[in-house]
């Protein structure tokens, strides 16, 4: 019983983490779109017209993801979009590094653009979220497997 | 299945929902504006509560007819003579330096503004957003 407790507030303090990761980067680029589209830029992947309908779009899908990952309602497809877009992350930031790309991040917006990009942070703060958003995968699916038996 | 589906669907609906009050709000630019201001660039307004150097970068020609009062002329065929007149004012009392061209079309305040910056690497260089269109204005 104790350790279904402990494991109950470890998923709990997990999710309020990437709640909290998901929702402070998204506010500070809904705010500031062009900004936001000019980071999504300068990684060089897609071109000027399709970074605009992303930094338009994924700020509020980090948003509503963030908050959904702590509404039943919408909690396990959440979950596994946020995995998704951690890989994608994680995956850009490598793409950038190898390519030997010096650009800022934008992660949580313009105003906390670094001068210098610490790639292997920003790899190593992806995959921990990543490995935080698997946990609450498992959790979930666990939950979801004792529902059915 | 369904279930995650729908959850997929309330998602995307949500993620719509708030991209279309980005974009119809007017609350904030949308992406596709593009940068209000590039680097080293200066509003008019901000320009205009600086106690700052002005440097006409057009030609002798479109300075002679008129120009910002005390601007300095400095462009590609009088720089030697303009970086000295730059450099007397400057010298005794630094301020932040403006440079200006015709219109936004024009390239000669940002690139003006670049060959100062490697010259005075101490001063305060901006180019004026808008240019000589902006102040006439």
């Amino acid at each position: 019983m104790e350790k279904v407790s402990y494991r109950h507030f470890l998923t709990l303090v997990v999710r309020m983490v990437l709640t909290g990761a998901f929702v402070l980067a998204a506010l500070p680029k809904i705010k500031d779109p062009v900004a936001f589209a000019a980071s999504v830029n300068a990684f060089q992947v897609v071109g000027p017209e399709f970074s605009n309908w992303v930094a338009l779009m994924l700020p509020w899908l980090e948003l509503t993801i963030g908050i959904g990952i702590l509404l039943p309602h919408i909690r396990s497809a959440s979950d596994i979009l946020m995995a998704g877009l951690l890989l994608v992350f994680i995956t850009l930031h490598a793409s950038a590094w190898v390519r030997g790309l010096e650009i800022s991040c934008g992660c949580f917006g313009a105003e906390s653009m670094e001068k210098e990009t610490n790639y292997l942070w920003l790899i190593a703060r992806n995959t921990l979220l990543f490995t935080g958003c698997l946990l609450i995968i498992f959790e979930d699916f666990k939950k979801h497997i004792g529902s059915e038996t | 299945m369904f279930g995650f589906f729908r959850e997929l669907l309330i998602i995307g609906t949500l993620t719509v929902v708030g991209a279309s009050f980005s974009l119809y709000s007017g609350w904030m630019p949308p992406p596709w504006q593009g940068p209000s201001l590039t680097a080293g660039e200066i509003r008019l307004r901000d320009a205009q509560v600086l106690d700052a150097i002005w440097i006409d970068a057009r030609s002798r020609d479109d300075y002679d007819t008129r120009h910002i009062s005390d601007a300095i002329l400095l462009n590609d065929s009088n720089w030697d003579e303009g970086i000295q007149d730059l450099m007397g004012i400057w010298l005794i009392h630094a301020r932040p330096i403006i440079v200006y061209c015709s219109s936004t079309q024009c390239n000669a305040s940002k690139r003006i503004a670049a060959q100062l910056r490697e010259a005075l690497p101490e001063a305060e260089i901006y180019s004026l957003k808008g240019d000589w269109e902006a102040w006439k204005k």
